[in-house]
């Protein structure tokens, strides 16, 4: 009997070794919990950066101007224009594209029926193509270093994410840019094959925000060439 | 019987203060095991109060229950069939009739 009770004692000890680590386990899900938490927190955290930031720039913004003379002010602008820094305004055209509305056969790829990045990139291109001046995707600034690139079901356009629908806008010649899209074979048709939803609008005037980023310019220097 | 609590506080105190703990891969087969061992304590139980309480067959009843529980559910995975649900039922369930058993005993035997 002294032997059933050390046995007994044994099995006793095994059930609470596996009850308190199971325990610890579920312990550890909570934390995970704990760390939602801090992701809002930091998410407030970013946004008041982001104010900071707004803040600092027109700030900057200020300082460019009192500090430059007129002629120099005058290429300041143009060189300004070329790189995308200035708002823009004149007429063009909005394109908006947005995922399909064709319900999705069973055993279809409902790939086909979304808007990648590859898409924007080839109206982007077909804008360019078609004399565009000045380009912005959701009031996302487009300039020579943007990016445009696929980040799950969203986009990236200079760093920031954009969900559908993605508005392009475009300030050049109305017809040539409209027509760019039309064309036999062209972009807008291929998308409308799978459904998706793309319109242009012609508009009178449409305004072009600034591009607000950074610019990198960590490995190349700028050099004088003689002609 | 004070041997048994003695054995679970001891337990429960190494399980606090070791660092032991379950990845997450195998934490289904931890509750599957301790569900498992949990079924054969509540057995164990019942059977000493029905005075048919068999000390060799509650500990190969404890071990093999909860390996054997684990490896099922283990091939079930390996198979792609969740097995996992069905050994929580199952145990669930006989864990409840035997509290309830036990009940029943204890009832008796302290109002006759």
């Amino acid at each position: 009997m002294k032997q059933g009770r050390w046995a007994i004692a044994a099995v006793s000890v095994v059930l609470g070794v596996m009850l308190a680590v199971q325990y610890r386990s579920t312990l550890g899900i909570e934390e995970n919990n704990i760390n939602l938490q801090r992701a809002g927190d930091l998410a407030i955290q970013l946004e008041e950066v982001k104010k900071e930031k707004g803040h600092l720039e027109e700030l900057l913004k200020k300082m460019r101007e009192q500090g430059t003379v007129d002629t120099v002010k005058e290429e300041n602008l143009k060189l300004r224009f070329n790189a995308g820094l200035t708002q823009v305004k004149g007429p063009g055209v909005i394109v908006t594209i947005d995922d399909s509305n064709v319900p999705i056969q069973k055993g279809e790829n409902a790939n086909l029926y979304l808007i990648h990045d590859e898409d924007i990139l080839r109206v982007v291109n077909e804008l360019r193509a078609g004399g565009a001046e000045a380009l912005s995707i959701n009031e996302q600034r487009l300039i020579g270093t943007s990016e445009i690139r696929c980040s799950g079901p969203t986009i990236t356009v200079n760093g920031k994410i954009f969900t559908p629908p993605y508005v392009i806008k475009a300030v050049g010649d109305k017809k040539m840019l409209t027509a760019a899209l039309n064309m036999r074979g062209g972009v807008v048709e291929t998308l409308k094959h799978w459904g998706i939803q793309i319109s242009i609008e012609q508009m009178q005037q449409i305004i072009i925000p600034p591009y607000t980023g950074v610019f990198r310019s960590e490995f190349g220097v700028s050099e004088e060439v003689q002609k | 019987m004070i041997y048994a609590i003695a054995g679970l506080i001891a337990g429960i105190m190494i399980g606090l203060f070791f660092p032991l703990t379950v990845p997450a891969v195998y934490a289904k087969y931890m509750s599957v095991a301790l569900l498992a061992a949990l079924d054969t304590v509540f057995g164990g139980i019942r059977a000493a109060l029905e005075r048919t309480f068999d000390l060799s067959m509650y500990v190969t009843g404890f071990f093999t229950n909860s390996l054997l529980a684990v490896l099922l559910v283990f091939i079930g995975n390996r198979l792609g069939i969740d097995l996992y649900y069905v050994a929580l039922i199952c145990f669930g369930l006989r864990v409840f009739n035997n509290t309830a058993s036990i009940r029943r005993l204890l009832l008796n035997r302290y109002t006759k």
